[in-house]
């Protein structure tokens, strides 16, 4: 019985060193950007932080873990379905965002927008705070408690809503004042496409959020609760589209005069 | 009688429907332009939509498909009446020869695929799942012909609503060459001329439209006709009740209708006048048909995506026991390969369309060069998907032909490893090859070269399955009935297709070649061969599997005779007058070129073609009724799904199966593929409640 | 054994019969270039491969098909022969060395065909929908047909003013797409004195299938004549405002829609426009005046001529002055 308790006190432990990391490593990025503006540095950040919310938050290892069960129709058969299925889904999205920065590579090469990178660094926090708490919910529903997967899981979908309004209402208007507009340029054109697509799958998440804690609140998940898991994995997912376009909008490369 | 009664008044209502919505759709244009126009857009396109939707009203009332349709009219037009209300408001223009604004088109359409979705019913379990209801796993079909008309989660009729569907847009894709092929029957332009009016396009444009329609609508057939044969088949090979999704299999379907309303919809909107590569800056340029269009290949590619996934997950997670991926059958290997290539790069036609379509709607310049954008880059983004889905079209046909060889030659296919090795391997290199169409295009020059090496490389795991087959059929006691015939046609067909391949991939023959009808006779003998023979031998294959009779051999036989020699005819012709000068995508040639008596007879071959498809589709239908009566293992063939009667029952075998062998081992004395357990031992059949998972409604 | 003989007789047979149909109904348009010799070089070798491969494959299977059919009333099944590890090898390695040897030759020959001879003759290629242009920077000429020496090395520095096109001269086998915004190069000798074409090979709209223009290669002699002529008809045409006007015509490819001959075109006949009067698509009619000119030159889609909605006129950036002298110009076809 205690080592149960003990483990499940590691689980939200190293949630929590987990969050140190990327939060030290965000830093870290920041650190890079402004005084040595190095790509190569800023990509293996990025790398680095992608591979932790891979492993630890969004817990692929688990794709491998063969199900004792396998009758097909058991439920930890399906939900190891429904796992792969969602993975393959998100294999399938991560080369719209691929193509994304293919595009923002082309047209801009080693050049940002004209942004303000104190404001990029502010959402980017929000985010990557969310995660964190998305982490906790999944965890404590995990382990049967609803009251904190309920509480977490709200913190994690307003801190979401806080980074999509930080984006459409703070971040777009700031742009388009700096001269950053959508039909203005390459830099305006990739910009607003790249922060626009990853802020619909923001909003989709939300959406997915919204759906487990209501019916998380009535119980639904306390036995089954692989939704709850699936929508993390999508939120952690949108989190690590985001490491990967924050740099490449608002750290890689040298200003250019807006044309 | 029932069935001929409701064919008929749906005809009717076709015919009513259709005329209905032409006088309402001419009133309305006369009230915004003030002209009448009889030709027009406005008039042509109320005439579709109403007019389908009266059809299947009139065949199968006001529920499934016909609500789906119907939604999808209302909403299209309250979508765009949205938008053009807040333009209005802004004082933007609101209406024009196309009724609505560009924008108002685009979320419009955006709006009636959803509505589609909602109004056909295939999410309502996802709804209903949101909202912590619980649905039974099996729904429980309508008895006959109408449960494919509406939504089903069994597999078998989802691959059969797929087939149909492929066959009818086969159809007018067809119908659409066999028009353009007319005009091309002489130099000079005969009926599409420059006074010629029909949608707002003259002679010359309405052959742009049709020749890209023509191109996209086969395109998107061959998506669903590989996507029928491996929803129906996969399941059944691999001993599974159903998909690993039931839902988003039906899902992947229902999305795939209205994007065909959509592609139709582009011709009426004006059309476009791109080909179906939809380049650049030409696409920005044309009318808001692109924008139909666009949005019509972007909901067919999830189709695709969704389709694909299901495919996987399905092969990785519902086998029978001791099926071993070295026991798959090779339809199984071709399908997984396929669906990886359909999986991720189909994302990249969408996105490249995607950024051409917020091109024109928002100005944004990526690839204006006048907004510093590069208009390259869009042909890498298209080709990205576009060369790896050459090889989503021609895998699963390649299955097929390594699939029923064995039957009909009574040998084990040779090589069982390797030719399921060569599918991972032509899906794998074929990623990497995409260049090859661009060599002429202005990209980097250091590019070319890399990219010859690449796709050379394509021809040695293809050349591995043809020596395989020969091998097999070596030594075999072989015989030809239809599906057999065709499998020979389809390996005689792609060869021509695959060895006119590499004399692209030498970039300096290329600048040649390229634009020229050598490649569209390159591409049609590849496709042909990879798809269009490969399918119907799986049609002729499985069609008593489905139905409980065979179809007419007879028919069968003329259907491949007169196909056969017609397509030969048509593409050693384009490939002919393709090297000695004829352009693609061209209304008219110079007579002067000496290529009308080529042009003649391919137009000739083009309409045999049409004719043997045609029987083709007489054959089909009259056969579910009318065909011979074949229950048991018509052509005796190892495959498990041959081991039970036919028609197949709801949830496929009564008692599974365990693999004990291997899959194509004819001539093996005293050997076993498969071995159904007896009754009362293994899983078993359950009806055990779906989790309340939520694992699609993210889409 | 005896069936492998007779099989491998079968390959000869339709390989050299294969070959020598393909060779003798002269797939390839006549080679006018120095870079057509080396491309029909290495199209030739493959001709001869796809033959040999096209009957490795297709001679087995026919032979199959007749001496392996199934016996009537035979019921049983063939040998059971499930593969052969070295033979799959085999025909594994031997086309990956044949497709690296293609892959090895074709880079060859593509150096071959781009090399870069310093003296060459560069020529501006402009296209737009849907003509062409050409300039010769060193003369000042402008004109719509291309003229080049036979024997000399052609620079064809392009660019494109809309949408892509491509220059193609079959007989020349080199082709290059021309885009917007940036400046393509092709390079290519002509050698055989003669008229050509050049026809876009890339789709551009409704009238991508009329998109050609001449080209003709003379002797250094001749192509020397034209020149003088043209720098002399420059000269005159740039004294008059007729002139002017007819040079800019030219320049811009007006006549692909527009006809001097009354013949009917995709846009609206030139000759006797001045002073007509048109049907306009509102119903109704003008009578074309210079102002009426001026304003569908500046902005063609302002007031459109009925029968002709759908043909998008592009806006050309003409000054005030180029605009009248093009009126000036029209108004002499009557
Ligand atoms: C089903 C579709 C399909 C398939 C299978 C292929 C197969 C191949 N294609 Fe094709 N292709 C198209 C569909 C397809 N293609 C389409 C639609 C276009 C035009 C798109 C457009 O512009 O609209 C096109 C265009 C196209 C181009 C661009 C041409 C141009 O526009 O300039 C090129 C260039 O390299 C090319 C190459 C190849 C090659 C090398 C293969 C190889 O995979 C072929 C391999 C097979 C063999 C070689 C035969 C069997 C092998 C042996 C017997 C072994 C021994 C062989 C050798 C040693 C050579 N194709
Ligand atoms: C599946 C793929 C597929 C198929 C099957 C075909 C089939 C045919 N194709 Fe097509 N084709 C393409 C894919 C395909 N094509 C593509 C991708 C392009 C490139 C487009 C581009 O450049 O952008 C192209 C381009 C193309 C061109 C070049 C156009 C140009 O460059 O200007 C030509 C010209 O001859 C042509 C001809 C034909 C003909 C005669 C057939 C015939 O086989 C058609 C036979 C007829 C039928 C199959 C219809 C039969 C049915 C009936 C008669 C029943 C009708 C009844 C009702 C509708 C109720 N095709
Ligand atoms: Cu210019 Cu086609
Ligand atoms: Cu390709």
């Amino acid at each position: 019985m205690t080592t149960h308790i003990q483990e499940k006190k590691s689980q939200l432990g190293q949630g929590i060193l987990i969050f140190i990391y990327l939060a030290v490593l965000t830093g870290l990025e920041f650190f890079i950007a402004v005084y040595f503006n190095s790509v190569i540095l800023l990509v293996v950040v990025a790398l680095v932080k992608a591979v932790l919310v891979l492993y630890y938050y969004m817990h692929v290892y688990k794709l491998n873990q063969d199900s004792e069960d396998s009758d097909e129709s058991s439920y930890e058969y399906k939900t190891g379905t429904n796992r792969l299925g969602l993975w393959l889904f998100l294999i399938s999205d991560s080369f719209v965002f691929a193509g994304l920065m293919v595009m923002r590579i082309n047209l801009l090469g080693l050049t940002r927008p004209h942004l303000d990178q104190v404001l990029g660094l502010g959402v980017t926090a929000l985010l990557l705070v969310s995660s964190f708490f998305m982490n906790r919910g999944e965890t404590m529903m995990h382990n049967g408690d609803r009251k904190g997967f309920l509480n977490n899981t709200l913190i994690t979908f307003l801190l979401g809503l806080g980074f999509l309004i930080g984006v459409v209402f703070v971040e777009w208007p700031n742009a388009i004042h700096e001269g950053v507009t959508p039909s203005g340029g390459p830099q305006g054109a990739a910009f607003f496409m790249m922060t626009g697509m990853h802020a619909f799958h923001v909003f989709t998440g939300l959406i997915l959020l919204a759906i487990v804690w209501v019916n998380g609140r009535k119980g639904l998940y306390d036995q089954k609760n692989y939704p709850v898991e699936a929508a993390a994995v999508y939120w952690h997912f949108v989190d690590v589209v985001w490491i990967f376009f924050y740099p490449a909008l608002y750290l890689i490369g040298a200003l250019t005069s807006v044309v | 009688m029932r069935r001929a009664n409701s064919v008929w008044s749906a005809l009717l209502l076709l015919l009513l429907g259709g005329a209905i919505g032409y006088g309402i759709g001419l009133g309305i244009d006369m009230l915004v332009s003030g002209t009448l126009n009889f030709s027009g857009s406005v008039a042509a396109a109320f005439a579709l939509l109403i007019g389908v939707s009266a059809f299947f009203f009139g065949l199968y009332g006001y529920r499934g498909i016909t609500r789906g349709l119907v939604w999808q009219v209302v909403g299209t037009l309250l979508g765009g009446l949205l938008i053009t209300g807040i333009r209005a408001a802004m004082g933007l223009d609101t209406f024009g020869v196309f009724l609505f604004s560009e924008p108002a088109w685009v979320v419009g359409a955006l709006v009636g695929v959803v509505s589609f979705i909602f109004g056909v019913g295939a999410v309502s379990d996802w709804m209903k799942w949101a909202r912590g209801i619980d649905t039974p796993e099996h729904h429980e079909d309508e008895p006959g012909w109408q449960k494919y008309f509406g939504v089903s989660y069994d597999h078998k009729v989802i691959g059969i609503q797929y087939t149909v569907t492929a066959l009818v847009l086969i159809s007018v894709g067809g119908l659409f060459a066999l028009i353009f092929r007319t005009e091309l029957a002489a130099s000079q332009l005969q009926f599409l001329t420059n006074t010629f009016k029909l949608f707002n396009q003259n002679g010359p444009q309405i052959y742009n439209s049709l020749m890209s329609l023509h191109g996209m609508i086969m395109i998107v057939s061959i998506l669903l006709g590989i996507s029928g044969m491996m929803n129906y088949a996969v399941p059944l090979l691999l001993g599974a009740q159903d998909m690993a999704f039931p839902r988003m299999n039906a899902f992947a379907y229902w999305v795939a209708v209205p994007a065909a309303v959509l592609l139709l919809m582009s011709l009426v909107l004006g059309g476009f006048d791109t080909g179906w590569t939809g380049y650049p800056p030409l696409s920005a340029r044309a009318p808001v048909g692109i924008q139909m269009f666009f949005l019509g290949v972007f909901t067919a590619g999830w189709s695709s995506i969704l389709g694909s996934l299901n495919i996987i997950a399905t092969v990785v997670r519902l086998r029978a026991k001791g099926m071993h991926a070295m026991r798959m059958p090779i339809f199984v290997w071709a399908s997984v390969a396929t669906s990886i290539i359909a999986l991720t790069a189909t994302q990249l036609i969408g996105l490249s369309f995607q950024l051409v379509m917020f091109q024109r709607l928002f100005g944004m310049g990526f690839f204006d060069p006048a907004k510093g954008g590069n208009p390259i880059l869009f042909q890498h983004l298209f080709w990205f998907y576009s060369h790896p889905a050459v090889y989503v079209f021609i895998l699963p046909g390649l299955g097929v032909i390594s699939e029923l060889l064995p039957v009909f030659v009574r040998k084990p296919l040779f090589g069982y490893r390797w030719v399921a090795m060569s599918s991972l391997g032509i899906a794998l290199v074929g990623f990497l090859v995409w260049a090859h169409h661009m060599f002429t295009s202005g990209m980097n020059e250091y590019l070319r070269v890399p990219f010859m090496y690449s796709t050379l490389l394509v021809a040695v795991p293809t050349g591995v399955k043809f020596f395989s087959w020969v091998a097999t059929i070596w030594g075999g006691k072989i015989e030809t009935p239809t599906p057999m015939l065709f499998v020979l046609g389809a390996i005689l067909v792609f060869l021509m297709g695959g060895l006119s391949g590499p004399p692209h991939a030498t970039v300096s023959v290329d600048l040649h070649l390229h634009d020229t009808y050598f490649v569209v006779g390159h591409f049609h003998d590849t496709i042909f061969g990879g798809f269009v023979f490969p399918f119907f031998a799986a049609l002729y294959y499985w069609f008593p599997k489905a139905t409980g009779r065979r179809m007419n051999e007879f028919w069968g036989k003329v259907h491949f005779w007169m196909m056969t020699p017609s397509f030969f005819v048509l593409t050693f012709g384009m490939m002919f007058v393709g090297l000695s000068g004829m352009r693609r995508r061209i209304v008219d040639y110079d007579p002067a070129l000496g290529f009308d008596l080529s042009h003649l007879i391919m137009t000739i071959s083009g309409y045999l073609i049409g004719l043997s498809v045609l029987i083709f589709i007489i054959n089909f239908f009259h056969s579910i009724k009318h065909g011979e009566v074949a229950e048991g293992n018509l052509w005796n063939s190892r495959s498990p799904e041959w081991q039970v009667p036919s028609p197949m029952p709801a949830h496929n075998y009564a008692v599974p199966f365990e693999v004990v062998g291997e899959p194509y081992d004819y001539g093996l004395v005293g050997s076993k593929y498969v071995e159904f357990m007896p009754a009362g031992t293994g899983e078993g059949v359950k009806h055990v409640p779906a989790p309340a998972g939520a694992h699609g409604s993210k889409h | 054994m005896r069936h492998f003989v007779i099989v491998g007789i079968l390959i000869v047979v339709i390989t050299v019969l294969a070959y020598v149909g393909l060779d003798s109904a002269g797939l390839m348009p006549l080679a006018a270039s120095s870079q057509a010799g080396p491309i029909d070089w290495l199209w030739n070798l493959e001709v001869i491969t796809i033959s040999f491969l096209f009957a490795l494959i297709v001679a087995p299977m026919a032979y199959s098909l007749i001496v392996f059919r199934r016996k009537k009333g035979d019921t049983t099944d063939a040998e059971h022969i499930e593969g052969n590890t070295n033979l799959e090898i085999t025909w594994t390695v031997v086309p990956l060395f044949m497709v690296m040897v293609f892959a090895y030759l074709g880079a060859g020959n593509l150096a071959e065909i781009r090399r870069v001879d310093p003296a060459a003759m560069v020529v501006r290629v402009t296209g737009f929908q849907w003509a062409w242009r050409f300039e010769y920077p060193t003369n000042g000429v402008t004109s719509d047909e291309l003229h080049v020496p036979e024997g000399q090395q052609i620079l064809l520095q392009m660019t494109s003013n809309d949408v892509l096109h491509s220059f193609w001269v079959p007989e020349f086998r080199v082709k290059q797409d021309l885009v917007p915004g940036r400046i393509t190069e092709l390079r290519f000798t002509p050698t055989v004195i003669g008229s050509y074409a050049v026809r876009c090979a890339e789709i551009c709209g409704t009238a991508h299938a009329y998109m050609e223009s001449p080209v003709i290669v003379s002797s250094q002699a001749d192509f020397d004549a034209w020149m003088a002529e043209q720098v002399e008809l420059a000269e005159q045409q740039a004294a008059t405002p007729e002139g002017r006007g007819q040079a800019l015509v030219a320049a811009n490819g007006c006549a692909a829609c527009h006809s001097i001959n009354g013949a009917a075109g995709i846009g609206p006949t030139w000759l006797g426009l001045f002073g007509r009067t048109e049907t306009l698509t509102d119903g109704s009619t003008v009578v074309v005046d210079e102002d009426y000119m001026h304003e569908s030159i500046e902005a063609p889609q302002a007031k459109i001529v009925a029968g002709f909605e759908n043909q998008l006129m592009p806006a050309y950036n003409f000054t005030d002055e180029q605009i009248a002298d093009i009126i000036a110009y029209i108004k002499t076809l009557r």
